[in-house]
């Protein structure tokens, strides 16, 4: 399984109603990206730096709010450690913390926050007991 | 689509109404009226319920917004045990199954909501449709885990979704970002929302509300009336009637001499009261009264907005909103807005007014109310947790799915 396939049939999957998140990547936790979706944003190097202290000290971000190549997103309510989830208008974004990676999916109307967690954060579990 | 079906039920329901009232001029047999009493029961099953516990009231109904919840009873439960034995004594043990706001004691819990589920409401055993919960600001994982699945394995319920008080309260005055002041029974909570999403890092919750207010009432009364006995109820019901907020605090000093009332308790004690009633109200505006080190609500208030990025600061101050039982308490309205307006110019917090369609007493219910119009949203777009979620991923879907 390359992670290019994690990503297109896994994240990218169809939601019902052909329903799809509007981008999605798997970026190591040093920035360094393994595999993404067609239309995924650049990310920065100092947005990956946020990302990474948010995980390990959550309300870093809140303040300013987080920054995907430059596209700002409000931080609501996520998990320490695990799960910070952003809000852009009636989009947003959720980010599963693995061992080793970062899991993204970038969502618009109509997809709702709660099929964007399910799918990121589904694969995300299945990476962390692969090790990954 | 689904609208149209649901207003298409909503001309069937009328349309039963006013057959039976027309039918039932003409002298009607009972048989009949009795099908058409279980249609109306089993369209009624379709609406999602709505459930607010709180501390002191639980407040429970069909997913109606605009009218009250059917069902407000108190949460406090009482356990009855008999002797078996040759003495008939039963003891009475009074239970809380949430204090503070969360729920602790699990089994009186489910059998509140067992008799408010399938007595209160009507629902059936076997069919139980959606609901709906309310949750305080920063309700621990585990206590939200533990609630969907009391629901999905014990009540067997089709859908659950659970939400915070605070955005309830703003969406039942119609907005979506504002800042709650929810001062209940167990807490008193000031969060922050925008865009319906509370901001956990600014949100503050303090373990201080009407029960504090009580015990201050009845210490004052013990006082200055030291031959009665007061319980606690009494002192409760007191200080619904009496509680006052004095005009600022100047006038709350000058209440050192102000009119002594006569009141006559159940028993028939009766006891005087004078400025113990406006000690009450001064609480919230100065903790100091209850001995905390706290500054008054208002300033936590604005404190509390003033951590939030500053360009929304005047999206939250336009958009105050006070709920819970003790903002009922006469004049706590014009004293939180006089004080307000002491505050520095810049940061100047202003009340929502509820639409005027909404009840008189949306305050007491608003996060009810809240709920009731977040259900008829979430319950028919399917973003709720189902069961079929709940077999799959187990109880923390809850995390991913409601917020």
């Amino acid at each position: 399984m390359s992670w290019q396939t994690y990503v297109d049939d896994h994240l990218m999957c169809d939601l019902g109603d052909e329903q799809r998140l509007t981008a999605a990547a798997i970026i190591g936790q040093d920035g360094s990206v393994w595999a993404q979706s067609a239309n995924f944003p650049q990310l920065k190097p100092e947005e990956i730096e946020g990302i990474n202290k948010d995980f390990t000290e959550p309300g870093t971000l809140a303040p300013t709010g987080l920054f995907i190549n430059g596209a700002k997103y409000m931080v609501i309510q996520g998990e320490p450690n695990a799960v910070i989830r952003g809000k852009k208008g009636a989009g947003g974004v959720t980010i599963k913390k693995t061992t080793q990676a970062l899991v993204f999916g970038i969502y618009e109307d109509p997809v709702t926050p709660g099929q964007c967690n399910m799918v990121v954060e589904r694969l995300g579990d299945y990476l962390i007991e692969s090790g990954l | 689509m689904a609208d149209d079906k649901r207003k298409n039920t909503r001309n069937d329901v009328v349309l039963i109404f006013d057959t039976l009232f027309s039918v039932s001029q003409s002298s009607v047999s009972s048989s009949q009226s009795l099908f058409f009493a279980s249609f109306y029961l089993v369209l009624l099953a379709m609406e999602a319920l709505v459930v607010d516990a709180g501390s002191k009231l639980l407040k429970a109904g069909a997913a109606v917004p605009d009218q009250s919840p059917a069902m407000i009873i108190p949460s406090q439960m009482k356990r009855m045990v008999d002797d078996d034995g040759p003495s008939t004594v039963s003891e009475d043990v009074t239970l809380d199954p949430i204090e503070r706001g969360f729920i602790r004691d699990w089994d009186a819990m489910e059998d509140l909501l067992r008799y408010v589920v399938y007595t209160g409401l009507g629902w059936e055993e076997g069919s139980e449709g959606n609901i709906l919960f309310t949750d305080p600001l920063s309700t621990p994982k585990a206590i939200r885990e533990q609630l969907v699945q009391l629901m999905f394995e014990t009540f067997n319920v089709s859908g659950f979704y659970a939400s915070e008080q605070a955005v309830l309260s703003l969406y039942a005055v119609g907005r979506i970002s504002g800042c709650t002041l929810d001062i209940g029974h167990g807490k008193i909570d000031i969060a922050p929302v925008l865009e319906g999403a509370v901001q956990h890092i600014a949100s503050k919750r303090f373990e201080l509300g009407g029960t504090e207010l009580t015990k201050l009432l009845a210490q004052e009364l013990g006082k200055s009336n030291p031959s009665t006995n007061l319980s606690m109820s009494d002192v409760e019901k007191l200080k619904e009637q009496y509680a006052n907020c004095a005009d600022d605090e100047i006038a709350y000093e000058k209440t050192q001499n102000c009119e002594i009332e006569q009141h006559t308790l159940p028993d028939g004690q009766v006891i005087s009261i004078g400025r113990e009633r406006y000690s009450v109200g001064e609480a919230l505006f100065q903790p100091s009264i209850l001995g905390l080190e706290e500054h008054g609500i208002v300033e936590q208030l604005v404190r509390i907005i003033s951590t939030v990025s500053s360009e929304n600061h005047r999206q939250l101050l336009e958009n105050t909103v006070l709920c819970g039982g003790t903002t009922s308490m006469t004049g706590f309205e014009t004293r939180f807005q006089k004080e307000a307006s002491l505050c520095s110019s810049a940061i100047r917090p202003t009340l929502v007014k509820p639409p005027e369609y909404m009840q008189e007493d949306v305050g007491l219910y608003s996060a009810w109310v809240g709920g009731a119009i977040l259900a008829k949203v979430v319950f028919p777009q399917n973003q709720h947790v189902t069961k079929a979620d709940y077999d799959e991923t187990g109880p923390s879907v809850v995390h991913r799915k409601c917020f």
